[in-house]
């Protein structure tokens, strides 16, 4: 995507853009230029801090420990899962199969990702996941467009302090399809999808490699907003991998049940007692 | 990614000295429109080869030991199973034959870095054109390493073709989903040239030159794709939901609408349950017929 020069035309564009009134002028293939000391410097690798795991919020521990504001229906299910987990069991986490962790889970950033700003996008760029397409260019929430596990985001920047530099960036995803929970114990988000995510992406004011996320979820799992703040670090010294869920996973599903592939190549029970799979359709083959 | 700073700087943007993670200007003007959405043109399907037939009528340029290969793999094919196309476990495409963009593809230039995103599992290339060399000690990938060079061919001071040179692989790959093999040692180099249409800006190019051991010589072949001009609709092609497709030690398998496991091709033997201790008469015998 390219942006011709005519720097200082683009901050006007932008501008107008983010105020929402430029929404319909931009094209979305017309190149535009792009004025780079209008916005943050988000270059690098973003990760966890050290010491910081895959719970959804950092400063609590995983599972019940989140105390996630979940209705008494979700937190039920949030309590089988859990046993279900302690048994072999998957629980309500569907990432074994996996299918991406969808927003906003997508946002613990388990790999590394990668933030690029455009004047009218902004792509977060992830190991395991496909990217996520913020669009800053001044357009309203499709009424019709497929929905997705990461939704369709919307932007807006912000000069929070008025030096003349964009320094966060106000994200709103909906269109969200599931299955999709915050995090690997399987605290759930309501079946019905109509999760909204909002988020305030900025730089920490006296450390510059510290990027936060204020990542508030509306759903109907839940009994208010559950806000938490991600903290990222960045990694200057960057070396990007793929991580393909799907190349060594372990995990066979046949049906409603998940099995387990041994060492030496042959399904085995994920959990205690675990029947083998039907197989009733190789015997009507050798017959 | 963000570069700044002044504006004429750039011009030399691709080449030798700029630092990882540092501020540069960006001269946007420099560079190619490659922005928006490119697809196959219609008609084309997912041949590695596009001016010649799928399958046989590819006529790839392989080694007696791997057209032996390919053939046992046809026939595989044909009698229902995968052959020596792997990707049906869910696997990218890796190169070269990701750029058969099968799912629409975006091209995004920065100066440092060009990303080829393909709208499939996460395939995503960065092509680094700030003048690194490849790395020494790095994990081999499905996509590679890749490193650019911007070209002004008509020397009219700006860019027109990326030359790209992608190496550290790694296996299973084969160029397309007729199982056309490369070799198993991975030590695939993959040369691009990426340009677009002299008279129509909304096509672009991608010779696309081969150098595998599992071929008699580098394969050449030139990949056309067409500019979306509709509203861009990006979706996501997540192939692990809803894949039908069980593979269990070597073997795939499918599972059917009802959930059952059943063989994908005639006479497919049973999974072994042999880890399976309680109602194992079950599921070998007992359970009713439909």
């Amino acid at each position: 995507m390219l942006y011709p020069s005519r720097i200082g035309v683009v901050a006007r564009t932008v501008g107008l853009a983010v105020l929402g009134i430029g929404a319909l002028a931009i094209g979305a293939t017309v190149a535009q230029a792009f004025d780079e000391t209008k916005y943050p410097d988000w270059s690098g690798q973003w990760r966890r801090p050290p010491g910081v795991g895959i719970q959804w919020d950092q400063t609590k521990p995983l599972g019940l420990g989140q105390q996630a504001p979940l209705k008494p229906e979700f937190q039920a299910l949030l309590e089988a899962s859990l046993a279900d987990q302690a048994q072999g069991g998957q629980g309500e986490d569907a990432r074994f199969t996996c299918i991406p962790n969808g927003m906003p889970r997508m946002m613990t950033i388990v790999w590394p990702a990668e933030f690029v700003i455009l004047p009218s996008i902004t792509y977060v760029n992830f190991e395991n996941h496909m990217p996520r397409r913020i669009y800053t260019d001044g357009r309203s929430f499709p009424k019709t467009e497929e929905p997705s596990f990461a939704g369709y985001s919307i932007g807006r920047w912000i000069d929070t302090d008025g030096d003349g530099r964009f320094d966060t960036l106000e994200v709103e995803t909906r269109n969200l399809k599931g299955p999709r929970t915050f995090e690997a114990s399987g605290i759930p988000l309501h079946k019905d999808n109509q999760t909204v995510v909002k988020e305030r992406i900025a730089l920490d004011k006296s450390n510059p490699d510290i990027l936060l996320n204020e990542i508030t979820t509306i759903d109907n799992a839940l009994t208010r907003p559950w806000t938490v703040t991600k903290k990222y670090r960045r990694d200057r010294n960057v070396m990007w991998f793929e991580n393909n869920c799907t190349e060594s996973n372990q995990h066979v599903v046949i049906g409603k049940e998940n099995y387990f592939m041994s060492a030496d190549g042959f399904l085995m029970p994920a959990r205690k007692n675990q029947a083998p799979p039907d197989l009733r359709y190789f015997i009507q083959s050798k017959q | 990614m963000l570069g700044r700073g002044s504006v004429l700087a750039v011009a030399l943007a691709a080449m030798l000295t700029i630092p990882v993670g540092g501020a540069w200007a960006h001269d946007e003007s420099k560079y190619p429109d490659w922005s928006g959405q490119w697809k196959r043109p219609p008609g084309i399907a997912n041949q590695f080869d596009t001016s010649k037939a799928p399958r046989k009528g590819q006529q790839p340029p392989l080694t007696p030991e791997y057209q032996a290969i390919w053939e046992a793999n046809l026939k595989d094919q044909e009698a229902g199973g995968q052959g020596t196309d792997p990707t049906y476990i869910c696997i990218p495409d890796g190169m070269p034959r990701a750029m058969n963009v099968i799912f629409p593809m975006e091209i995004i230039v920065l100066p440092k870095t060009t990303y080829i995103m393909i709208e499939y599992l996460s395939m995503l290339r960065r092509i680094y054109t700030d003048g690194r060399s490849f790395p020494e000690d790095f994990e081999p990938s499905f996509m590679g390493y890749s490193i650019g060079k911007w070209v002004d061919e008509n020397g009219d001071g700006r860019y027109d073709v990326l030359e790209v040179e992608t190496r550290l692989l790694k296996h299973p790959r084969a160029f397309d989903a007729s199982g056309i093999p490369l070799h198993e040692d991975a030590k695939t180099v993959v040369k691009e040239r990426i340009y677009q249409d002299k008279a129509d800006p909304n096509v672009l190019y991608d010779e696309i030159t081969t150098i595998d051991n599992a071929l008699a010589r580098p394969w050449v072949v030139t990949k056309k794709y067409v500019r979306e001009l509709r509203p861009q609709i990006w979706f996501e092609a997540i192939c692990a939901e809803g894949n039908q497709h069980v593979r269990i030690g070597k073997e795939n398998y499918m599972v059917g609408a009802d959930g059952l496991l059943m063989p994908a091709k005639k006479n497919q033997l049973p999974p072994d349950l042999r880890h399976f201790n309680a109602s194992r008469e079950e599921a070998t015998g007992a359970t009713p017929k439909r």
